[in-house]
C-alpha cells in the first residue's frame, strides 16, 4: 500500500496554520489597532466557520441554525464572567451561584463550550434523523427558537438589550491559538471513521447505508462536535468585542458565515478558512468604501448596505461560476514535483 | 438456505412492482435474477437489502426475518449490496471508499489484512489508492464497488446490474471478477439484464417479467433452451 509520511498526512493543517500565522505576523508587524481588530475578528470567524464546516461540509446538510450555539456559548460565558455588580440586579433570573459569583475566564470558557455541546446533542437527536431540506428547515427553527427565547428572557439575557462590560481577553494570538486548535480538530474529525463515513453518506446515502453506515448517528456526532467549536466561537466573540446582544447571533451572522463557507468551498477545510480570509478582506475593503475615501481630490463614499449587496453578488457569482467555491473542494496538497510524461 | 424470499410483494404507492415471487439462495451458490427492464429485479434486490419495505411476503436470512430492518442493519447481518450504477463515493479516495466499508467489522486486524489482500488482487486499486474514486473508469469503479462489498465480509452479496453502462471490455473484467468470487465460495445473488453473461457464472437462474417469476431452474437445465428465451422475451410458446 502506498504510504504517506506523517508530515504529508497533516500537511493540509500545517498549510492553513502557516497561512494564518503569516497574516497575524504581518498584522503584528505592520498593522495598527484597526487591522489587529479586523484580524482578530476574522480569526474568531475562522473558529465559527470551521466549526460550521465540520457539520455542513462533511454531511452536506445545510445548517441555518448552528449560530444558535454561538449565542449559547457567548451568553453562558457572560453569565460566569461578567459584571459582578450589575448581574445581581439586571440578571435576577440567573441561579444564585451565577448571579452572585464571578468565575475565572478559562474554566468559564470550557464550561460554556460544554453547555453548548450538551444542548446541541439534545437538540440534534431528533433533527439528525431528517435529511435534505427538511433537516435544513429544522435547523432554521432552532435558530428562531433560540433567538426568541434569549430575546425575551429579560431577567437572564437582558432580552434584546446589549450586555456590556464583558471582560476582553481575546487578542489576535488567543484567537489564532483557538483557530489552530479548531482547524486541527476539524481535520482529525474528517479523517476519522465517523468523518469518512459521513462524507460517504454525503456523496451517496443509499450506498453508505449498504456498507453499514448509520447516517443519523454520524450526523449527530458531527453536529455535536460542530456545535462545540461554534460555541467556542461565541465565547471568543463575546470576549473580543466586550458587548453582545442576541441579535449579534441571528440572520446576519448566519448569512455571513454561510457565505464564507460557500465562497471558500464547503466541501473542504481549506475552503472554510480561505472563505473567511477572502470575505473578511472584502468586508474590510467595503467598510472602508462605506466610510468614504478621497482619490485625487474626489471624495468617494458608497451608500450604506453596500457590503451585504456586494457579498450577496459575490456569493451568487461563485455559486454560478464555481460551485465548488474558491478551493473547488480541495485541500492544500503536499508540494510534490510534477510527474514527467512517460516515454 | 441462506436466503428465502417467500411470496414477496413490493409496491410503489398503489402500483405493484413485484408480485408474489419466491426466490431462495443456498450458501456458496450463485443465483441470478434476469429479465428485461422494468421486470422488478432491482426492486426485489432493494427489498432484500432493506431499502424498500415489502407490502406482503416474508424475507428470511439464515432463518431469521429481515422485514422491518434498516439497510444498515441488514448490512450488519452480513448482506452486502453492490448497487446499480456502481455508486462509489466519487469525491472520496479509493482508500477511503474501502476503509468506510471495513468500518462495519469489529475484527480490525483481519479487516486490514483483507484490505491488503484485496489490493494485491486488484492492482489498479492499489495504483490509484490515493486518487479520488470518481476518476476511475467505469469498469474500475465497478471493481471498486464489488471490492467495497467484499470488505464487509458478507455472508451474501447482492450485485445489482454489474454490467450496466460498461464497455464490453469492462464487462469482461467484471465477470472475470464474479467468476473468481464463485471459485472463492462466496454466495452471490446477481440481478442482470444480460442473459448470456449470467449463464457463464450462475448455478441457478430466475427469469422475471412484469413483476413475476416466469421461470426458474439450474443453468445446466436451462442454458440454450427455447423455454428460457420465451420466458425472458415474453413469447407466446403456443403461437409458434
Amino acid at each position: 500500500m502506498a504510504g504517506a509520511s506523517p508530515l504529508e498526512r497533516i500537511w493540509p493543517v500545517i498549510a492553513l496554520w502557516a497561512l494564518l500565522l503569516v497574516i497575524v505576523a504581518l498584522a503584528e508587524l505592520f498593522g495598527g489597532g484597526i487591522l489587529n481588530r479586523v484580524v482578530t475578528d476574522a480569526l474568531v470567524k475562522v473558529v465559527v466557520v470551521v466549526g460550521l464546516y465540520i457539520f455542513v461540509g462533511n454531511s452536506g446538510v445545510m445548517s441555518f441554525g448552528s449560530i444558535s450555539f454561538m449565542a449559547i456559548g457567548a451568553y453562558a460565558s457572560v453569565w460566569q464572567t461578567c459584571c459582578p455588580k450589575l448581574k445581581p440586579i439586571n440578571m435576577s433570573g440567573l441561579p444564585d451561584f451565577l448571579r452572585y459569583n464571578t468565575f475565572d475566564l478559562f474554566p468559564s470558557a470550557v464550561s460554556s463550550v460544554v453547555f453548548a455541546t450538551i444542548l446541541a446533542a439534545i437538540i440534534g437527536f431528533p433533527i439528525m434523523r431528517l435529511s435534505g431540506i427538511a433537516a435544513s428547515i429544522a435547523t432554521f427553527a432552532v435558530l428562531a427558537i433560540v433567538n426568541v427565547v434569549y430575546g425575551n428572557w429579560d431577567r437572564v439575557t437582558l432580552g434584546t438589550n446589549s450586555v456590556v462590560g464583558i471582560p476582553r481577553y481575546v487578542d489576535m494570538w488567543v484567537a489564532l491559538g483557538c483557530a489552530a486548535i479548531t482547524i486541527a480538530a476539524a481535520y482529525a474529525y474528517q479523517c476519522s471513521r465517523s468523518g469518512r463515513s459521513l462524507r460517504a453518506a454525503r456523496q451517496d446515502e443509499v450506498a453508505a447505508k449498504a456498507v453499514g453506515v448509520n447516517v443519523p448517528r454520524e450526523r449527530l456526532i458531527a453536529w455535536t462536535i460542530s456545535a462545540a467549536f461554534i460555541g467556542l466561537g461565541g465565547v471568543l466573540y463575546a470576549h473580543n468585542i466586550g458587548v453582545i446582544t442576541i441579535n449579534n447571533f441571528y440572520l446576519d451572522m448566519t448569512f455571513i458565515t454561510l457565505a464564507m463557507l460557500v465562497i471558500g468551498g464547503m466541501k473542504s477545510l481549506a475552503g472554510a478558512v480561505i472563505g473567511v480570509v477572502a470575505l473578511a478582506t472584502l468586508q474590510e475593503l467595503l467598510r472602508q468604501v462605506e466610510l468614504g475615501f478621497v482619490v485625487g481630490g474626489l471624495s468617494i463614499k458608497s451608500p450604506p448596505g453596500v457590503q451585504e449587496v456586494v457579498i450577496g453578488i459575490v456569493m451568487l457569482l461563485i455559486l454560478v461560476l464555481r460551485p465548488g467555491g474558491l478551493t473547488g473542494g480541495r485541500e492544500f496538497s503536499w508540494p510534490s514535483p510534477k510527474r514527467r510524461p512517460r516515454s | 438456505m441462506i436466503l428465502d424470499v417467500e411470496r414477496l410483494e413490493v409496491r410503489y404507492g398503489r402500483l405493484p412492482a413485484v408480485r408474489d415471487i419466491s426466490i431462495n439462495v443456498a450458501a456458496g451458490e450463485i443465483v441470478c435474477v434476469v429479465g428485461p427492464n422494468g421486470a422488478g429485479k432491482s426492486t426485489t434486490m432493494l427489498a432484500i437489502a432493506g431499502e424498500l419495505t415489502p407490502s406482503r411476503g416474508r424475507l428470511l436470512f439464515e432463518g431469521g426475518p429481515l422485514a422491518g430492518r434498516s439497510s444498515e442493519d441488514t448490512a450488519r447481518l452480513g448482506i452486502s449490496l453492490v448497487p446499480e450504477g456502481r455508486r462509489i463515493f466519487g469525491t472520496l479516495t479509493v482508500e477511503e471508499n474501502l476503509r468506510v466499508a471495513s468500518y462495519i467489522r469489529r475484527d480490525r486486524d483481519a479487516a486490514a489484512k483483507d484490505l491488503e489482500s484485496l489490493l494485491d488482487r486488484f492492482p489498479i486499486l492499489k495504483e490509484r489508492f490515493r486518487s479520488p474514486a470518481g476518476r476511475l473508469s467505469g469498469g474500475e469503479q465497478q471493481i471498486l464497488a464489488i471490492a467495497r462489498g467484499m470488505l464487509t465480509r458478507p455472508k451474501l452479496m447482492l450485485v445489482d446490474e454489474p454490467s450496466l453502462g460498461l464497455a464490453p471490455k469492462n464487462v469482461d473484467l467484471v465477470y472475470e471478477l464474479l467468476r473468481s468470487l464463485r471459485e472463492a465460495g462466496m454466495t452471490l445473488l446477481i440481478v442482470e439484464q444480460n442473459l448470456d453473461r449470467v449463464m457463464d457464472v450462475a448455478d441457478r437462474v430466475y427469469v422475471m417479467r412484469d413483476g413475476r417469476v416466469q421461470l426458474s431452474g439450474t443453468v445446466v437445465a436451462l442454458k440454450g433452451s427455447a423455454e428460457l428465451e420465451a420466458a425472458y422475451f415474453g413469447f407466446d410458446r403456443g403461437a409458434a
